[in-house]
């Protein structure tokens, strides 16, 4: 857990409730994906109900994982290596939303 | 532990000393699981900036996709969120305050165990296979 014990620890588990539901929908998904091709990945990304549930996806996806990693992190590095640690995963995870976000806006405006 | 053998007072664990428990497995697994699906998305990311800035780059993500070293890697995450998923649900009954009797707990992990191995091979079937 982060030093925001409790507000990290109701965070982890509302990301999960919504994270459970928009799981399935991706794993029906990733059937479709493993055989798209580029035209039809654009025009499947380009429905905008698919493009917020991805997004949705990413984003809860990003702040769950966050809190997950940071919580092993702790676990396991004692040493001054941790807020090294600490510091690239919330780098990831903010560049997660910001690189996936950016993609599905411009896709999605761009047809 | 100077004469272990001759004490009658309880040890305390010890990790060597753990006898192997579904329960304890899927909690390891539940963590590894986790690691797996941090790497997953962010390779996804991947996916959609390529589908995002160009063909080329996307063809190029595409192939990885569609290599033996990608085949690995989609059985592998699918198998990893089916896991977390369905252990996931087990641990948020526990936060709820149910679910803890060694006898639930233990034939939960096994379920969770076997489901996810059983769906992950369908999605996998029907994304190469039958399906698509
Ligand atoms: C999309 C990808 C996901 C990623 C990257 C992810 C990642 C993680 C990580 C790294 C942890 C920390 C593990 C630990 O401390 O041992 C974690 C914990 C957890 N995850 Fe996920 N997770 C994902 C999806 C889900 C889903 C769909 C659920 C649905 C139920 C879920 C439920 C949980 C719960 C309840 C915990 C806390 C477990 C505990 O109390 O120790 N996660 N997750």
């Amino acid at each position: 857990m982060s030093k925001k014990g409790t507000s990290s620890f109701i965070l982890q588990r509302a990301s999960a409730v919504v994270l459970a539901p928009l799981s399935i929908w991706f794993l029906f998904e990733i059937v479709s994906a493993l055989t798209a091709d580029y035209a039809a990945a654009r025009a499947w990304l380009s429905a905008p109900l698919n493009a917020a549930l991805l997004g949705g996806f990413f984003i809860i996806g990003a702040l769950h994982m966050r809190i997950g990693l940071a919580e092993i992190i702790v676990d396991y590095v004692h040493s001054w290596a941790k807020d090294v640690l600490l510091f690239i995963n919330w780098l990831a995870a903010l560049g997660l939303i910001a690189v996936a976000g950016w993609s599905i806006y411009t896709i999605s405006f761009a047809g | 532990m100077a004469d272990g053998a001759a004490s009658k007072r309880p040890l305390s664990p010890h990790l060597q000393i753990w006898r192997f428990t579904v329960t304890l497995a899927a909690s390891i697994t539940h963590r590894g699981t986790g690691v797996v699906l941090y790497g997953g998305l962010l390779l996804m990311a991947l996916w959609v900036i390529g589908l995002a800035l160009s063909p080329e780059l996307f063809a190029v993500v595409s192939a990885i996709i569609h290599s033996p070293l990608g085949f690995i890697l989609i059985v592998g995450f699918v198998w990893s969120l089916l896991f977390h998923l369905m252990n996931g649900l087990r641990h948020l009954y526990w936060d709820y305050g149910r679910g803890f009797a060694m006898k639930t707990a233990t034939m939960t992990a096994w379920l969770v165990y076997i489901a996810a191995t059983l769906a992950t091979a369908l999605i996998i079937w029907a994304g190469y296979g039958g399906g698509a």
